[in-house]
């Protein structure tokens, strides 16, 4: 049955959002389809195209192969940011800086000083955005060398996030004029975000990234039950359940720390 | 991960509901969507995800066979073992699943 243009470009539009690398084939299967649908039903089934296009986008297994920054480390993240915030410093060095206010340029030498008002700054935005951080409900009590790690490592995430916001405000400032502290606001809450979410996804105990997530349970079934992810330490530190909403019996993530006896599991993926 | 397993013996009514209608021989998107009701945004995410879940495997028809009826090629849905017992046990959960679809005779493509 042939069909209306209307249809092929709902389909084109839902297209979009399918993973690139699955594109072509998900749109072979919906024309496919399209062509035998009567028409009067055709803008409705391509309109449920969106759907399936989100839910393939949201599924992607080939998501995993694709080349990522490995920050699975804690050191290997906290370097990464530390090359980024070097090389903002050296861009705030090398460009022009910003003529707004001649009274108080801000160059490298008030840098320390710009950083201090940063902090307080962010004293500002940290509860509005701690307020998404669902700390892991540990079962038995981590070591104090365990939780002094965890808040050394976002603080200094924290402070090395700073001074990149502030570099990027300061290269920012000249071109985009007072556009740039909305924009900087802004910024500044994402990545606070980012960090919070890094902190969460990671093992209370090594400070790795969680690896391996695992579905656990489904959206229709929340009857005394619960669903969401299941993660794991590489180094099998521990379990962390990961509900997608909250209950009254699950209200912050779980965390299931592993004995030794689990160590003979996780020997081969040490690396 | 044992629940994991444990959980994928127990669809929801809708998924059940697209699994009778493919292992009573309605394999294709559209057909599933007539036979059960349901709309097509939720007919085939659901069969990606049963896909996904080795409970149905996909298998397009040969460009062949629709060009010799001057038709695009369909994209056809059978059962995997795992999906034709993860059925028998949606059957016992759902007794009136099984009058949902009545059998369809299977082409042979």
């Amino acid at each position: 049955m042939k069909t209306a243009w209307l249809q092929h470009t709902v389909l084109r539009a839902a297209s979009l959002l399918a993973p690139g690398d699955q594109r072509s084939e998900w749109i072979k299967e919906w024309r496919s389809e399209l062509w035998y649908i009567p028409r009067r039903q055709a803008t409705l089934f391509s309109l449920g195209a969106f759907r399936d296009a989100l839910w393939l986008r949201r599924n992607n297994l080939s998501r995993a192969t694709r080349p990522r920054i490995h920050l699975e480390s804690p050191l290997r993240c906290l370097a990464f940011l530390s090359t980024l915030a070097t090389v903002s410093i050296f861009a705030v060095i090398c460009l022009p800086a910003p003529h707004l206010e001649p009274s108080h340029p801000l160059t490298v030498r008030n840098l320390p000083e710009a950083c201090v008002r940063m902090l307080l700054l962010s004293c500002l935005f940290l509860p509005g955005t701690l307020a998404l951080w669902r700390p892991p409900a540990i079962r038995h009590p981590m070591p104090w060398r365990s939780r002094l790690h965890r808040g050394i490592f976002l603080a200094l995430k924290i402070a090395l996030v700073q001074v990149m916001m502030l570099c990027g405000f300061t290269v920012l400032l000249g071109p985009l004029g007072r556009f740039a502290a909305l924009g900087f606001n802004v910024a500044f809450i994402l990545v606070l975000r980012w960090v919070i979410t890094d902190q969460q996804q990671r093992c209370p105990v090594c400070l790795r990234l969680l690896t391996a997530p695992v579905r656990i349970g489904t959206a229709s079934r929340t009857f005394l039950e619960w669903y969401g992810s299941e993660s794991t330490c590489s180094r099998g530190h521990g379990l962390l359940h990961l509900s997608e909403t909250a209950s009254s019996f699950v209200r912050r993530p779980q965390w299931l720390s592993l004995d030794d006896s689990w160590k003979d599991l996780f020997a081969g993926r040490q690396t | 991960m044992l629940r994991t397993m444990a959980d994928s013996q127990k669809l929801s009514h809708t998924s059940a509901m697209i699994l009778q209608a493919i292992g009573a021989g309605h394999i294709y998107g559209y057909m599933v969507m007539e036979v059960t009701g349901l709309p097509s945004g939720t007919v085939y995410p659901a069969l990606r995800r049963m896909e996904r879940d080795k409970l149905i495997r996909s298998q397009w028809e040969r460009q062949s066979i629709a060009d010799a009826e001057q038709r695009p090629p369909r994209k056809y849905y059978r059962l995997t073992r795992s999906g034709e017992i993860t059925l028998e046990a949606s059957r016992k959960r759902y007794p009136l699943l099984a009058g949902l679809a009545p059998p369809e005779e299977v082409p042979d493509r």
